[in-house]
């Protein structure tokens, strides 16, 4: 995987398109590179019985241990969606509307990419950092000296942590934001409660409940495999060594998960709807 | 003769980074059933030559055969089955620091093989009190000395029982007691158990005790390729300097340029410095 090319090393010195040209090829090989390490990681997650717990120990991590911001986030951002599209609504006297609302945000949008920048936040960047230290304090080496595979013993644990948790963090997100507005909504500015939950239910259809889910399996897989990738490659990085490339590796790792996710989110939605 | 299997032979043999070789030229078969010393001065490359004899990185060059394998011409699940009879003490222990020292041992076992957890758990511990270290197998590595890892690094190391057992420098950081101690594990590894080392090391005494071939890197290359015998007789200039603990002879003092000049500090300790010089 070797994305650092010494062509865009001497690109540097050339016409701004030729600098261009190099960084796109970069960006583009960097993401094949991406892939492959994300199909190697997920074929490994099948390679023995002896995963089984380490993914458990994963899913503690990734997913128990994001419960409690994931309900924070989810309860503010329902509240402030029942608020807000109250006022909107009844503007135009369609304050009964105010369930549909909220549910089609939630479901469609909000929850699984809030929930998945909030998981990058706290367990992708502590992936990359793990990972990364390991690398540069030759934790690596030992394993592979050891023959256990360090793609199947640090990483597959997680792809397949992150694949089970965020769906269900993304449920529970949906859950506490419709209650968050049924708060506000409902109990604070006086919408009627059962229009609320019928229009909830009669809005929300089959599709929009997969998509949902479906937005927040393709999160977890880029989340995990970005993050992983960063942390595992620390040691090719030629803008810093050291502690310094494992914390650049961590800036980047969150970066350009979000990134990731918003521009999947588009293309998902594009598809989906 | 169980021992001639593990010879590993190194033939024209180029390591480095990035296409840079740090040592060339390499010639060298390491006897099987022995236990073989590399010297050298500090970053001549030893810690080099040994991760790639163990395939971390890819050799620029040439040619590493264990035993009858060239071991750059084996299938992945070849080398797989090969590599757990190798074991490799890191220079600076690298060991797992998420783990206790007892999961670190076990490691290996419980990837490996069929134990259940518990009984992988005693063999490690059994392991580890091989090198002194029993009653601290509840710790993690952070909360150890640097000579404390680096014993517990060896007791991962030995724990699949290998063939041939690589240690970097397992004595530096160690007290004389324990690295005699070390030196006589090292022997009696070989004798009962037939297995090949390799050490690296600066320790000239341990070398005298553990060696029985000896090789020596520096500029780059080989410089001695033989016995022990043979090394304590050469004339080499450098080889001799370096058995005998001599600074290299200067034409110029050296001190007096690096001198820190006191009026050059930022605060102002001179009163403070010179009641401390009285
Ligand atoms: N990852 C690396 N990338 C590039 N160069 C390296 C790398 N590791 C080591 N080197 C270089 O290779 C040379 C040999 O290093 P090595 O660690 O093998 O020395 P050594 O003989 O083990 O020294 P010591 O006795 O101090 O451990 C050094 O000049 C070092 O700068
Ligand atoms: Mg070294």
């Amino acid at each position: 995987m070797n994305q650092h090319t010494d062509a865009a090393e001497s690109a540097n010195a050339l016409t701004p398109l030729t600098l261009l040209g190099s960084k796109s090829l970069r960006l583009f090989s960097e993401m094949g590179a991406m892939f492959l390490f994300c199909l190697h990681a997920m074929r490994l997650i099948f390679s023995s019985w002896g995963q089984f717990p380490k993914i458990i120990r994963q899913i503690y991590f990734i997913g128990v241990k994001s419960v409690t911001v994931i309900a924070l986030i989810g309860l503010f951002t329902g509240m402030v969606m029942g608020m807000q599209l109250y006022f909107a609504l009844s503007l135009f006297g369609a304050d009964g509307f105010l369930g549909t609302g909220v549910a089609l945000s939630m479901v469609r949008e909000l929850a699984p990419v809030l929930t998945a920048i909030m998981v990058t936040g706290r367990a992708g960047s502590a992936m990359t950092a793990e990972i990364g230290v390991m690398r540069i304090s030759e934790q690596i080496d030992a394993l592979e000296i050891m023959g256990i595979n360090p793609m199947s013993y640090l990483v597959s644990p997680k792809m397949a942590a992150s694949i089970i948790s965020f769906p269900i963090l993304t449920s529970l997100f949906n859950l506490i934001a419709l209650f968050g507005g049924w708060l506000t909504g409902v109990l604070l500015l006086g919408a009627n409660e059962g229009v609320y939950f019928y229009r909830v239910q009669q809005s929300l259809e089959w599709d929009d409940i997969s998509g949902g889910f479906l937005k927040a399996l393709v999160f977890g897989v880029v989340v995990c495999t970005v993050s992983c990738y960063q942390g595992y490659f620390t040691h090719l990085r030629r803008d810093a060594v050291g502690p310094e490339g494992v914390s650049q590796a961590t800036t980047h790792a969150v970066v350009m998960s979000c990134v990731l996710i918003l521009m999947s989110d588009y293309v998902l939605t594009s598809l989906l709807w | 003769m169980p021992g001639k299997r593990h010879d590993i032979r190194l033939t024209n043999l180029a390591v480095g980074y990035g296409g840079t070789p740090v040592v060339s030229d390499v010639n060298v078969t390491l006897p099987g059933g022995k236990i073989t010393v590399i010297l050298g001065g500090s970053g001549c490359g030893k810690s080099t030559l040994i991760k790639h004899i163990l395939r971390l990185h890819d050799p620029l060059s040439g040619a590493i055969h264990i035993g009858p394998h060239n071991i750059m011409e084996l299938t992945r699940r070849q080398w797989a089955c090969l590599k757990l009879r190798l074991g490799l003490l890191f220079q600076d222990g690298a060991l797992l620091g998420s783990l206790t020292l007892g999961d670190n041992v076990a490691l290996p076992l419980r990837e490996h093989t069929r134990l259940k957890p518990r009984e992988a758990y005693e063999l490690a511990v059994s392991k580890l009190a091989l090198v002194g270290l029993e009653k601290f197998a509840h710790l993690y590595p952070n909360q150890l000395s640097g000579g404390m890892r680096k014993r517990a690094g060896l007791a991962r190391a030995m724990v699949m029982d290998p063939a041939v057992l690589f240690c970097d420098e397992p004595t530096s950081g160690l007290d004389p007691i324990n690295s005699a101690e070390l030196d006589q594990l090292l022997l009696e590894l070989k004798e009962r158990f037939d297995i090949t080392v390799v050490v690296v090391s600066h320790d000239l005494a341990s070398m005298r005790t553990i060696a029985d071939h000896v090789v020596v890197l520096g500029e780059g290359r080989v410089l001695f390729d033989g016995s022990r015998d043979e090394l304590e007789a050469t004339r080499d200039d450098y080889l001799r300097r370096f058995l005998d603990r001599l600074a290299q002879e200067r034409t110029a003092p050296r001190l007096s340029t690096s001198r820190l000049d006191p009026s050059l500090l930022k605060m102002d300790c001179s009163e403070l410095w010179e009641q401390v010089q009285e």
